[in-house]
């Protein structure tokens, strides 16, 4: 229960490359789970940082919406 | 699919996109643009509708403009990084992500217009009442005691201002680099070293194992 809080309130101690550098991922994390593709270990970083960083979790989850919105309509 | 450094091919669309956007023929470009322009704006809508239950009252009739201001930000960003494209992901996935960046940060920092960002000791006063989710859960008084004295102790007060701020306070990273006139990575990287200060300082004082 502590440790639980601790991640959340703490972020987690795994590397945690940024926003800039995250940033640089987002895009193509985010086809991959629009494909349904496992997700390689180059991108444990990245989710990491998408945990700690609930500005940059936002912004992924925007992403993911139009995507998925977009293969609804059809429109990339 | 068209070769790009090497490595990555690039799907027929985005090859025409980028074609089009470097190209020398003046008017393909100019309509490329304009077609650019039109995608993202409809993507900066898509993302201020799902926001609009966030921003107040007084903000709502502002949207639209701002998401044409953040949408001539982004379009320009997307022209200046062209060279840096690497076709890891469709073009307009790319593109999308710089829209969807600079809108959420205009709405995020609108909605924080009218709001101060403050620290005062009234955030522990609060963990008792109404607060926000991650606090609620610290119900071990001790740890709220070890959690206090380690901020005291182990933070530089900038750094006390940007934890408190966005870990406790849930002020968007956004409000607070632009109330600090710095960056957002600058402000992410105060909290991540303010974290990492926390976590050692509460493992020290006998809370919780080491996060792995």
């Amino acid at each position: 229960m502590i440790e639980f809080d601790f991640e959340k309130l703490l972020g987690s101690s795994a590397p945690d490359p940024g926003c800039d550098d995250s940033g640089e991922l987002m895009d193509e994390y985010c086809e991959l789970v629009l494909r349904g593709d496992a997700v390689p270990d180059r991108y444990t970083a990245f989710l990491t940082h998408m945990t700690n960083c609930a500005a940059c979790r936002e912004d992924m989850e925007s992403l993911l919406a139009v995507l998925r919105q977009g293969e609804k309509t059809g429109r990339g | 699919m068209l070769p790009l450094m090497n490595t990555v091919t690039l799907d027929r669309e985005s090859a025409e996109w980028l074609g089009d956007l470097q190209g020398k023929d003046g008017g393909a470009r100019e309509q490329a643009i304009a077609r650019l322009h039109a995608l993202l704006l409809r993507v900066a809508r898509a993302v201020a509708s799902r926001r609009r239950q966030t921003l107040p009252d007084r903000a709502i009739e502002d949207v639209d403009d701002l998401c044409v201001q953040a949408v001539n930000d982004a379009v320009m960003a997307v022209l200046a990084k062209l060279d840096t494209y690497r076709g890891a992901a469709r073009f307009t996935t790319w593109a999308c992500k710089f829209a969807i960046v600079e809108t959420s940060s205009r709405l995020r920092r609108h909605a924080w217009r009218q709001r101060k960002v403050e620290v005062d000791d009234t955030i522990w006063d609060r963990l008792s009442d109404s607060t926000p989710p991650i606090l609620q859960r610290l119900e071990n008084d001790q740890l709220v005691v070890a959690l206090r004295r380690a901020i005291d102790n182990h933070l530089t007060e900038r750094q006390r201002l940007i934890f408190q701020s966005v870990a406790m306070d849930d002020v968007p990273i956004d409000v607070l680099a632009e109330r600090l006139e710095t960056s957002r990575g600058a402000i992410y990287k105060a909290l991540h070293d303010a974290r990492a200060k926390l976590r050692r300082a509460l493992i020290e004082a006998g809370h919780g194992e080491p996060v792995s």
